[in-house]
């Protein structure tokens, strides 16, 4: 009966602080990403820019690690049984990828573009046998330029 | 042209289900299932239980009873008891058992029927009892417990719901351990029909061991409205369902004209037991 008390309350404490954790983080990543929108960042290795109008080009990176909550997991997990998409770490996997393109270019700074830009992914804590973590890395990394006007 | 940046708009990324209903929907199917699977499972067994051979029963039902310890402070009210059963068993109620009454000392207004042929009888049943029609009607209820295998029904299906709930939380979990105190699996588990039946078989015998059928419910109705029901008590599991009971055996008396006659007193030890000097 304990057993079942706490995992009913961590359901409801995962669900609530989750749901809350989420739609903050959703009004911040939007929020940011209006005023940065003037930034370019591209897939591209090369664009067509003079070389001797680039003034600098440097690596730029961002990282964003996000975690499960615990309602999200049990759902995750009642998907393991079902199967179908997990539509619960969906929204994980969006808010790391684009908190990560974020950051990358808050370090970008002034730069015209970002060029060559890649996303990658990463679980953290996987292995940890019992003691499963359950965080997800996404790391967004291009090359910014400075062109001169 | 002229390019402006902005915003999709929109997020194909994520899904726009509610989370809250999905985990309805997945939790709630699981759940389905697992009580599909259990009552498919209690259905077999009762499939199964009639054609249970009385040897494979007693080797089924070590590993519930085998704790079942005589106490030598009740064994005068055990042979009694033992000896009423015996006579009941000989001229009315003809079962392939040889059935052992052990008496517990316990404040629980209730008896039980396990496996093996073990009939269990509290000290707070006794306590009530003013005359012997009256137990030996209780005791014939059991009895009917046994003719009509529910005992063994209770135990499949407390089997089954051990097995899902390891299988589910664990091995050691609440659901176990209800159902590993023993004598709770079994009441757990009868059903209104199961009672009905036990009752009319232990009518029957009680008019063909005595010639008629005085005190017969007068053990239901004896227990007071307020009194502690116990958990699972199966005489007074609910005051509406006695009354159905009590209603139900007198018209049976009635059609089959049984007629009432003068209960007997209870035997010497038990009553010796009740009003100690």
């Amino acid at each position: 009966m304990i057993d079942l008390i706490i995992f009913l309350s961590l359901l409801a404490l995962g669900y609530g602080a989750g749901t809350w954790a989420e739609k903050r983080h959703y009004r911040s990543i939007t929020e940011r990403e209006n005023a940065t929108v003037n930034l370019p960042v591209v897939t591209l290795k090369s664009v067509d820019i003079p070389e001797h109008k680039i003034r600098s080009a440097r690596l730029v990176y961002g990282s964003a690690v996000i975690s499960v909550d615990y309602f999200k997991r049990i759902l995750a997990s009642l998907r393991n049984v079902f199967g179908g998409k997990v539509k619960s770490y969906e929204s994980l996997l969006d808010r790391a990828r684009r908190e990560a393109l974020l950051r990358m270019k808050e370090m970008a700074g002034n730069a015209t573009v970002i060029v060559n830009v890649r996303i990658e992914t990463s679980a953290i804590g996987k292995q940890s046998r019992r003691k499963n973590i359950g965080c997800l890395e996404a790391m967004a990394y291009g090359t910014a330029l400075t062109v001169e006007e | 042209m002229k390019f402006t940046a902005r915003q999709p708009g929109i997020n194909v990324n994520v899904s726009p289900t509610h989370p809250l209903k999905e985990f309805a929907i997945l939790a709630g199917g699981l759940l389905a299932i697992v009580v599909g699977v259990y009552l498919a499972l209690g259905l077999a067994v009762d499939l199964i239980v009639p054609r249970l051979s009385m040897d494979l029963e007693k080797k089924l039902a070590g590993a519930f009873v085998g704790r079942l310890v005589e106490n030598e402070d009740v064994a005068d009210t055990t042979q009694s008891l033992q000896s009423l059963v015996d006579r009941l068993q000989d001229r009315c109620a003809p079962l392939p058992y040889s059935i052992t009454v052990h008496v517990t000392e316990a404040d629980a207004v209730n008896a039980a029927a396990l496996p093996g042929g073990h009939m269990v009888v509290f000290t707070g049943l006794l306590a009530e009892m003013t005359s012997e029609n009256e137990l030996a009607f209780v005791l014939a209820h059991e009895l009917g417990h046994f003719a009509n295998r529910d005992h063994l029904r209770g135990l499949g299906r407390a089997l089954v719901l051990m097995t899902a709930s390891t299988l589910l939380l664990g091995a050691d979990n609440s659901i176990n351990s209800m159902i590993g105190q023993g004598l709770v699996l079994t009441e757990l588990s009868f059903s209104r029909k199961q009672e009905t039946q036990a009752d009319e078989f232990a009518l029957e015998t009680l008019f063909c061991h005595y010639g008629h059928v005085a005190d017969a419910t007068s053990f239901f109705s004896k227990i007071p409205e307020d009194g502690d029901p116990g958990r699972f008590g199966h005489y007074f599991a609910s005051h509406p369902e006695n009354r159905r009971r009590i209603g139900h055996l007198e018209d049976l008396a009635q059609k089959r004209g049984y007629p009432t006659g003068h209960p007997l007193p209870l035997p010497v030890d038990l009553a010796a037991d009740k009003n100690p000097p």
